[in-house]
C-alpha cells in the first residue's frame, strides 16, 4: 500500500462498493441469540409478538467483498480489529435486506510493531427503503518492515 | 436490574455474567449463524494456525456483551456498540463479562456503558463501549 493515507481517503472513502441482499430467517436470528446468552423471549422466541433480532446480530453479515475491487492491496497482515453497530430500527424475523457497503474511514496508529493502517468498512443495511442500521468492520494492517 | 432511566446509577457495575464459551455451543453458533471454520470448532486446527486454542468468534463476544447489557436492562434499546478486539477469547475457557455505567443524559433517556471480556488471568480481551436508550418512567 504505497500510496499516502491522504490520496487513499480522497479516492475511496464514502464511495459504494458492494451491495448483497441477505435472506435472513426468524430461527437463525434465535439461534444467535440464545448462544449469545439472551433471555428475554423477544429475541429467542420467534413466535413472541415482538420477536426481533439482537442489534448485534448485524455484525454477523459478510457482504461480497471487504474492500474496492480497485483498492491497493495491502502489504501486511490483516486483522478484525473491532465491530461496531448502530441500530436504527428492529429487524424481525424472516426479512430479506440489502447491504450497500463502503470505506467509512482509514487511519493510521503507530505502536510498539511499527506502523497499523485502520481501514472501516461500512454496510449500511435496509428493510426496502428503511435504514436499519450500520454494521462497521475495523480491519487493521500491521505494514510488514519495509512493506 | 434496570427498568427505566431512573433506576440507573452513574458509575454502577452492571451484573456480571459469565457467558458459554464452550465448544458445543461456538459449534452451534457456526452451525446456525456462520464462523463455523476449524479455526472456531477444532482446538488442534486452531493450533495449528498458530492459536493456543479454538478462539470465540469476534461476532459471537459481541452478543455476550449486548447480551449482558439486556439482561441488566430488559427494557433498555441498544443504540450502538462498539468492540474492540484486543486479544482472542478462548473457546472452553472460563471468561466474564463487565460493564460500568460511565455517562447517563436524564432528558434523553441514555446511558453510556464501558463493557470488557476478561479472562481468567484477569486479562482484557474485548473492550468497548455501548449506549442505550432506556423508558423514562
Amino acid at each position: 500500500m504505497d500510496e499516502d493515507l491522504e490520496s487513499l481517503r480522497s479516492r475511496f472513502l464514502n464511495k459504494e462498493f458492494d451491495e448483497v441482499t441477505f435472506e435472513l430467517e426468524a430461527g437463525r436470528m434465535a439461534e444467535y441469540a440464545i448462544t449469545c446468552g439472551e433471555t428475554n423471549p423477544k429475541f429467542t422466541d420467534p413466535t413472541h409478538e415482538d420477536f426481533q433480532a439482537p442489534p448485534t446480530f448485524v455484525s454477523t453479515l459478510v457482504g461480497g467483498r471487504q474492500l474496492p475491487g480497485d483498492f491497493p492491496r495491502p502489504t501486511g497482515v490483516g486483522m478484525d480489529a473491532g465491530k461496531f453497530v448502530e441500530w436504527k430500527a428492529p429487524i424481525r424475523g424472516d426479512i430479506t435486506l440489502t447491504g450497500k457497503s463502503h470505506l467509512h474511514d482509514i487511519y493510521s496508529k503507530t505502536g510498539r510493531t511499527g506502523l497499523m493502517i485502520f481501514l472501516v468498512t461500512r454496510m449500511e443495511l435496509f428493510d426496502g427503503d428503511t435504514h436499519v442500521a450500520n454494521a462497521d468492520t475495523r480491519t487493521v494492517i500491521r505494514e510488514k518492515p519495509g512493506g | 436490574m434496570a427498568d427505566t432511566i431512573k433506576d440507573v446509577e452513574f458509575g454502577v457495575e452492571l451484573p456480571n455474567f459469565v457467558p458459554d464459551t464452550s465448544l458445543e455451543n461456538v459449534k452451534r453458533f457456526g452451525r446456525f449463524v456462520g464462523w463455523g471454520g476449524p479455526r472456531f470448532t477444532d482446538h488442534e486446527a486452531a493450533r495449528k494456525e498458530g492459536f493456543p486454542g479454538a478462539l470465540i468468534p469476534g461476532v459471537m463476544s459481541q452478543g455476550f456483551l449486548g447480551a449482558m447489557i439486556h439482561r441488566w436492562a430488559p427494557g433498555a434499546v441498544i443504540n450502538s456498540i462498539d468492540t474492540i478486539f484486543r486479544a482472542p477469547v478462548l473457546v472452553d475457557q472460563p471468561h466474564t463479562i463487565t460493564g460500568v455505567v460511565t455517562d447517563i443524559n436524564e432528558e434523553e433517556g441514555t446511558v453510556e456503558i464501558d463493557i470488557s471480556i476478561t479472562n481468567e488471568a484477569d486479562e482484557t480481551r474485548v473492550f468497548g463501549t455501548a449506549t442505550a436508550t432506556f423508558p423514562k418512567g
